[in-house]
């Protein structure tokens, strides 16, 4: 078996492994080097150490008021999309008439784009900010608020669905127990739907988590970063700090690198806890 | 049902893609790649892209980057492998900014159509021809006669003057501007000014058109250059000594505004020149290329013949004289390093589309582009109401023309940073001090 | 039995609610986008009248303005030729680095889990320059970057599938006589059809919507949808709001018509995806 299967390695791994090399893996390679490099264009890199990584700290502080901005956002984003979406996954194991229909709803805007659903929302926020004579770009808070209405809105579906799941997989026999032993309803909340969910629990907070992080094609629509870069989160900022400006090539890299970081170690944080669980159970 | 779908779509798809690839197969084969920096004339270059290579047969590919994102898109498109032939820059900083790409073309018979070639970009010794200007262009107040003529006609009024050309000076602009806010019912208008537009991107108006003016006058009095421009370019600081003014006539504009200050940031330039065009303001700061987007407003209201310019006055000394402010911050450039056959071809198109008579149609009544070459007569001048202004300011001597020194400003980092600045001043986040700290810290941070 | 009567109705009506508060937004775009644009960003909760009502214009303009058409069918040649890529051949590498264990092999598999970690910023720009140097910076070339970008997470579910089917069956239809390839596509393939399907909806949902990596890559000679819908906003000097409402309508009505259809297998994909993800 192994060795038939051997000769015909090139059919099989070559069309992806050279698009994972040209799309991914070398760009990446390339990328760290880059980030320890004054350029222009790939031709023209110069090592220079680790400039790039102090300037992009100390030039300005458009990054860390950005990260700021995103672990803020990224908070109150997490917390509203998931305890919106265990709800509604109660709600609607309830077999309650008109289930699916409301299930369909729920999960439509998650099928929507970034940069659409962005536009969306401008429209409806500053409709409606319009009444007191002020719009999105007014203040920071007001972005603030918009991009986190505006994520819960597409990513609640989401969470929702795999709540759904979790909560379908309690067997009907431990929650038939608790309703004869008299356990009120919050009581089986607490004691027994929420430990048993845990596993979704945990990969809806990271999903939404490492989302909220990466979040771009809504922030550039729907504020830009307005007023005065107060709303820009991370990857926005790695996206103008490259392409806004000639000279800050390699910052941008480098910013990109320390982002990735951190990106990187959240999904780290996840290994550790998914195994964790794994292993008490 | 997913299945049928799934093949249906996947034939369908597999079909129109394969006659969308056979059709548009060649696009990536152009001779002549214009990377057009206005987006306004975005479908006039198109059409005369199709025009010259019916002409021609040499093909032209435009590509428009979007309102603000020239440099960007330049970046992006200048490191490919077919970057474009023909780019822009915007003056003596963008020039700094493109050098390595800036072909030496004063041998060309494109930059000998320059009718005075001291206003061409050359490199620092002063030798060569890098960049060739192809429009000069006039900003200013914009008024609308027909609801000034409608106010002077009002009994009751605060100023002694009679029509809105006797306005010269900033105290005189004030006192016309908040009487007509007090009397705005009688002159059926909703505001003065159109919006003082502050969407990111959308306040080049006021970050760099209108704070050319307080800054023109302050490298006007350099000791050490005659040229405000270049003085503006070897500026490693500025005072902001008329900072002052700069407020008054902000303030003007945005305390008569048709718009409540907390809205400024949601408005774009073309929602003002919409406002100036259904009548209901009177005045927007924007210049001659305006007309364009005048004329395309549905329900449009104003009379051609009540289009006028004033200039933007804001409490100098002496500032009876001033005139608008006129100059170019688009220079054509050709890229050094596509082949020589292509930079051939691009210059063979320029030339044609500023001496051939169908070139010339174009760039006089679609493009409605006043040019710095000899090719163009008196007559060949545009015709539509604010490049006749800016023409007539032009040739009047007894004004003086305020020149484009914003050229000189250090980078783009530094007008969009004043731009954020001045939102949040007018939404009255931040006081009038953080935008005279910004202009002058920026400056200097950002000029290195 | 009377008491949960009572709050199912409560739920039922608070869930009338809710859904209702989802659809305002996509509502108000579809009516806006019969307005005229000057009656739309001051009063988007108002229905258009005998004086705003603009009929077809936005959509007209806008088609116009955007080439949709054109960018539509970018867009799903694009996203269905990327998909299909990625299901065929993410399947069969995944199977094949499962099967024949060599240390190659494992350090493959551990780079594809890995490259699902690395956020787009890190290799937009070095990436874009690559493909353009390669003359990879047309549709057809985008399709083999989707391929390669998206090979992570796909092959990272195909692999946990794969696991999970008997050897046997496989060691069979070579003794039938089959070589490897034709295991595979008669034995295996068929039997990873609910993984693909999930590694399509997911891989669908990603490419149709995305923006970044297409606008770099082809976005100044090919615009997908999203590509159009953002140079509306910056291009041509002005934002015509009408027409950005027809776009906005137009670009939302083939996702609902995708996922109308399509929504079983959506959902399950989704909580497949998520839970291997």
């Amino acid at each position: 078996m192994k060795k038939g299967a051997k000769r015909w390695a090139i059919v099989f791994l070559l069309p992806t492994v050279i698009a994972f090399c040209i799309a991914f893996l070398i760009p990446f390679i390339m990328g760290l080097y880059l980030s320890f490099c004054e350029f222009r264009t790939v031709g023209d890199a110069q090592f220079v150490g680790l400039q790039n990584y102090i300037r992009a700290f100390s030039q300005d502080s458009d990054f860390i008021n950005a990260l700021v901005f995103t672990i803020k956002y990224a908070i109150t984003a997490v917390i509203s999309i998931n305890v919106i979406a265990f709800f509604l996954a109660l709600m609607l194991t309830r077999r309650i008439r008109g289930t699916n229909l409301f299930r369909t709803i729920f999960f439509m805007p998650n099928l929507i784009g970034g940069i659409v659903l962005g536009y969306i929302w401008q429209l409806i926020i500053n409709g409606v900010l319009y009444n007191y004579g002020y719009s999105i770009t007014s203040s920071a808070t007001f972005g603030y608020w918009g991009l986190v209405i505006l994520s819960s809105w597409q990513m609640i579906g989401y969470m929702m669905i795999i709540y759904i799941a979790g909560i379908q997989n309690i067997s009907s026999s431990v929650l038939e127990a608790a309703r004869v032993d008299g356990a009120s309803s919050l009581r089986t909340l607490i004691s027994i739907t929420i430990p048993s969910v845990m596993p979704s629990i945990t990969i809806c907070l990271f999903l939404s988590i490492t989302n909220s992080f990466k979040l771009f094609d809504q922030n550039l629509a729907l504020t830009a970063g307005a007023p005065s870069k107060q709303t820009q989160m991370l990857a926005l900022d790695i996206y103008n700090t490259f392409y806004g400006r000639i000279g800050y090539e390699g910052v941008g890299q480098a910013k990109a690198v320390v982002f990735f970081v951190m990106v990187a170690g959240i999904a780290l944080l996840q290994l550790y806890f998914t195994r964790s669980k794994e292993v008490e159970h | 049902m997913f299945k049928k779908i799934l093949s249906v779509v996947l034939c369908v798809s597999l079909i129109l893609s394969v006659t969308l690839l056979v059709g548009c197969g060649d696009s990536g084969s152009a001779d002549v790649y214009f990377l057009n920096f206005k987006p306004e004339s975005a479908n006039v270059y198109i059409e005369l892209a199709e025009t010259y290579q019916k002409e021609t047969g040499v093909k032209v590919k435009v590509v428009t980057a979007a309102a603000n994102t020239y440099e960007q898109t330049l970046k992006s498109e200048i490191a490919k492998s077919s970057a474009p032939t023909i780019f822009q820059v915007n003056g003596p900083i963008g020039y700094q900014s493109w050098k390595d790409y800036c072909l030496n073309i004063e041998n060309s018979d494109f930059a000998k159509l320059l009718s005075d070639d001291a206003l061409a970009i050359r490199d620092a010794n002063g030798k060569g021809i890098y960049a060739v200007p192809y429009v000069v262009e006039g900003y200013g107040i914009i008024y609308n006669d027909a609801i000034m003529r409608k106010y002077f006609s009002l009994s009751q009024r605060a100023v002694d003057i009679d029509n809105a050309d006797q306005i010269n000076n900033f105290a005189t602009l004030k006192a016309v501007v908040e009487d007509m806010t007090a009397h705005k019912d009688e002159l059926n208008i909703d505001g003065v000014f159109a919006s003082t537009s502050l969407l990111s991107g959308e306040d080049w108006r006021w970050q760099t058109h209108l704070l050319n003016v307080p800054l023109y006058y302050e490298l006007r009095d350099s000791e050490d250059y005659s040229d405000p421009t270049i003085a503006g370019l070897n500026a490693k600081e500025v005072a902001f000594r008329y900072s002052e003014n700069y407020k008054n006539i902000f303030d003007l504009y945005i305390n008569n505004s048709i718009t409540e200050k907390g809205l400024l940031g949601s408005k774009s330039t073309s929602d003002s020149m919409a406002e100036f065009a259904l009548s209901r303001v009177a005045m927007v700061q924007n210049g001659n290329w305006a007309w364009s987007q005048i004329k395309d407003v549905k329900g449009n209201t104003v009379a051609e013949n009540d289009i006028k310019f004033l200039p933007i006055y804001i409490g100098v000394d002496g500032e009876e004289e001033q005139g608008l402010c006129i100059g170019t911050e688009n220079y054509f450039a050709i890229n050094k390093n596509v082949s020589e056959e292509q930079q051939q071809k691009s210059l063979d198109f320029l030339y044609w589309l500023f001496t051939s008579d169908t070139g010339k149609d174009y760039v006089t009544n679609k493009l409605g582009f006043v040019t710095p070459f000899t090719s163009f007569t008196q007559a060949e001048l545009p015709n539509d109401p604010l490049a006749r202004e800016v023409v007539r300011y032009m040739n009047d001597r007894s004004k003086e023309t305020v020149p484009w020194i914003f050229t000189s400003f250090p980078s783009d980092v530094f007008k969009t940073e004043v731009g954020g600045v001045l939102l949040e001043y007018a939404q009255g986040n931040k006081v009038y001090q953080d935008v005279e700290n910004t202009v002058k810290s920026k400056w200097k941070s950002e000029r290195k | 039995m009377k008491k949960i009567n009572f709050s199912n109705i409560l739920i039922f009506v608070l869930l009338l609610v809710l859904s209702f508060l989802f659809l305002i937004p996509i509502i108000t775009v579809v009516i806006n986008s019969f307005k005229d644009q000057f009656f739309i960003s001051q009063t988007p909760f108002v229905l258009p009248n005998s004086n705003t009502f603009a009929g077809l214009e936005n959509y007209i303009k806008g088609i116009a303005d955007t080439g949709f058409i054109a960018a539509f069918f970018w867009s799903l040649f694009i996203t269905v030729c990327s998909v299909a890529a990625i299901v065929l051949f993410t399947a069969m590498t995944a199977w094949y680095i499962t099967r024949v264990k060599t240390r190659f092999n494992s350090i493959l598999y551990y780079l594809f889990v890995f490259s699902m970690i690395v956020p787009f910023q890190m290799v937009m720009f070095t990436m874009s320059k690559i493909a353009n140097v390669l003359k990879l910076d047309n549709p057809i070339g985008l399709v083999f970057i989707y391929l390669g970008f998206g090979a992570g997470l796909s092959v990272f579910i195909f692999s946990g599938f794969v696991k999970s089917i008997p050897l046997s069956l496989e060691e069979a239809a070579i003794i039938d006589g089959c070589n490897t390839l034709q295991s595979f596509i008669y034995v295996v393939f068929p039997m990873l059809k609910p993984t693909a399907i999930t590694v399509a909806i997911l891989n669908t949902m990603w490419i149709w919507n995305d923006y970044l990596l297409p606008y770099l890559v082809i976005g100044s000679d090919y615009k997908t949808i999203p590509i159009a819908v953002q140079y509306l906003k910056g291009g041509y000097g002005s934002v015509d709001m009408g027409a950005m409402m027809a776009m906005l309508v137009l670009s939302i009505v083939p996702v609902i018509v995708f996922y109308l259809s399509c929504q079983k297998y959506i959902i399950k994909g989704v909580t497949a995806g998520a839970v291997k993800g």
